[in-house]
């Protein structure tokens, strides 16, 4: 469903993304982990077109992302984006969220749009706060909608953007089981994350990326159980034993 | 001090016969709040169109917006109101110019005072919305176009109803700044409010109760302004953002 094939980006000299491929069948999840400033969250960003990229190719549901002929509007409507810092739009209702792009894009009646944007409210338990405003929730709260309003567009893929790292502790749990839910359900995933819990639960395989290389790309009990790379190695005991 | 203050001068009759000096004041008054409002009308929309340009990722149209913003902040303002009083007319095809100079006169002042205080002051505003849109977070505007907006609709929903939220305070001030201007319109012959004050002297060397009166007024212009400013300011309040109580 998305093929990365062979993507390099830089600022000027500096190399953000070198040579990055992989594919991500349909109902794969995938997370991408790594230290800081390794490329990842550019990667997830040059999939929905965010981020421009100077060569290689991105197909996503054979669509090329960096054809200039794509109307990237239309690619981005299909594909759900969950941001680290939520961005949901602070002068609207969380129902007006979850209905704006609804409406303005996919052309949906306002009453379609509200009766869609609240049964997702329900099922990430969030129904009551329909009319509040985003600066009124939780981050945990604002995140899981931020999911529900990129689900409501019917999204044949979604991307993961440090969805938990701006979140206390204590509210990392109600987004990731939302996720959790979301994978078993056989939704795509693209998901850069640290949370290697949530990795052996649900994910299928997992990419490792340092210096905007993809050092690694295993399945997840692979990646778990031996990983190849000596950078992987450090990066995993540094995580997980402390 | 001999001076002999004389309130009730307001209320005697004009040398002409046909007002008091309070209803010149009140003339005045009337083409100070006209020659304001429509120019704050021009400055506004126009402020608005440049400043979204300047931050819209295509390098022509932010340099022209630039390019207006410049020109109009860096020219001083009653050199404007001259070149548009006394050059353009003369600039402009010939049939243009003729038809504005066969104008009243006190249209043609009105006509070159309003663009050019409502350029000027557009030049300001525009860098005002362009920080406005620059104060908010990166990640908006990426979040409404990951969600299928195309740009000008994230603009439009998105970005623009923040960005007008955070910069009423400076708008505020501008639109007090366009009022005080205004009175360069005397140079070109505009009747207005503190032009009528400068009358009121020569006729009836009474300069503290004329001053002091159209200060007056300016005060109440003002105050004016600031209640509907902090009104909207209020009413236009995002509940858990920017000082406001969560709903």
């Amino acid at each position: 469903m998305i093929s990365i094939r062979q993507v390099s980006k830089s600022y000027g000299s500096f190399q953000v993304l070198s040579d990055c491929s992989t594919e991500i069948k349909k109902g794969e999840v995938i997370v991408v982990c790594g230290p800081s400033g390794s490329g990842k969250s550019t990667l997830i960003k040059c999939v929905n077109g965010l981020e421009p990229f100077q060569s290689g190719e991105i197909i996503v549901d054979g669509i090329s992302v960096g054809d200039p002929r794509t109307k990237l509007s239309t690619l981005r409507a299909r594909v759900g984006m969950v941001f680290q810092h939520f961005e949901l739009f602070p002068h609207m209702t969380i129902v007006d969220n979850l209905t704006l792009a609804q409406v303005k894009v996919l052309g949906r009646s306002r009453d379609e749009a509200a009766e869609k944007g609240l049964k997702l409210l329900e099922r990430v338990g969030l129904k009551a706060h329909a009319n509040k405003h985003p600066g009124a929730l939780s981050g945990g709260q604002q995140q899981r909608v931020a999911i529900a309003r990129a689900l409501s567009m019917d999204p044949i893929a979604m991307l993961f953007d440090e969805p938990t790292s701006a979140l206390d502790p204590e509210m990392i749990n109600e987004v990731l089981d939302v996720m959790v839910e979301l994978a078993n359900e056989g939704m795509t995933m693209m998901c850069v994350t640290h949370e290697m819990g949530f990795a052996r639960k649900v994910a299928h395989r997992v990419i490792f990326m340092d210096q905007g290389r993809i050092v690694e790309d295993a399945p997840k009990d692979d990646f778990f159980g031996q990983p190849r790379s000596e950078r992987a190695q450090q990066f995993l005991s540094k995580i997980l034993h402390h | 001090m001999a001076y002999n203050w004389n309130w009730a001068i307001f209320l005697s009759e004009t040398p002409s016969g046909e007002s008091t000096y309070l209803g010149w004041l009140l003339t005045g008054l009337q083409w100070t709040v006209t020659l304001s409002l429509s120019a704050w009308i021009i400055a506004l929309t126009v402020g608005s169109l440049f400043g979204v340009l300047r931050t819209v990722p295509n390098r022509w149209l932010s340099m022209l917006a630039a390019a207006y913003v410049e020109t109009f902040r860096n020219v001083p303002l009653l050199v404007q109101l001259f070149l548009w009083y006394f050059v353009l007319p003369e600039l402009l095809p010939r049939g243009m110019g003729d038809a504005f100079k066969q104008l009243n006169p006190l249209m043609q002042q009105y006509i070159a005072a309003t663009l050019c205080l409502g350029l000027f002051t557009g030049a300001r505003v525009s860098e005002q919305v362009r920080s406005g849109i620059g104060a908010l977070p990166r990640g908006q505007r990426n979040a409404a176009l990951a969600l299928g907006l195309t740009l000008p609709q994230a603009y439009r929903h998105v970005m623009l109803p923040m960005a007008f939220r955070l910069v009423i305070p400076p708008l505020t001030s501008e639109f007090l700044n366009i009022f005080k201007n205004s009175a360069v319109a005397t140079t070109i012959g505009l009747i207005e409010l503190s032009r009528q004050a400068q009358q009121l002297v020569d006729y009836t060397a009474q300069p503290y109760e004329a001053f002091i009166a159209v200060t007056l007024m300016y005060v109440m212009i003002n105050v004016t302004v600031m209640f509907f400013m902090r009104r909207l300011e209020q009413k236009v309040r995002v509940p858990g953002y920017l000082g406001g109580n969560p709903s």
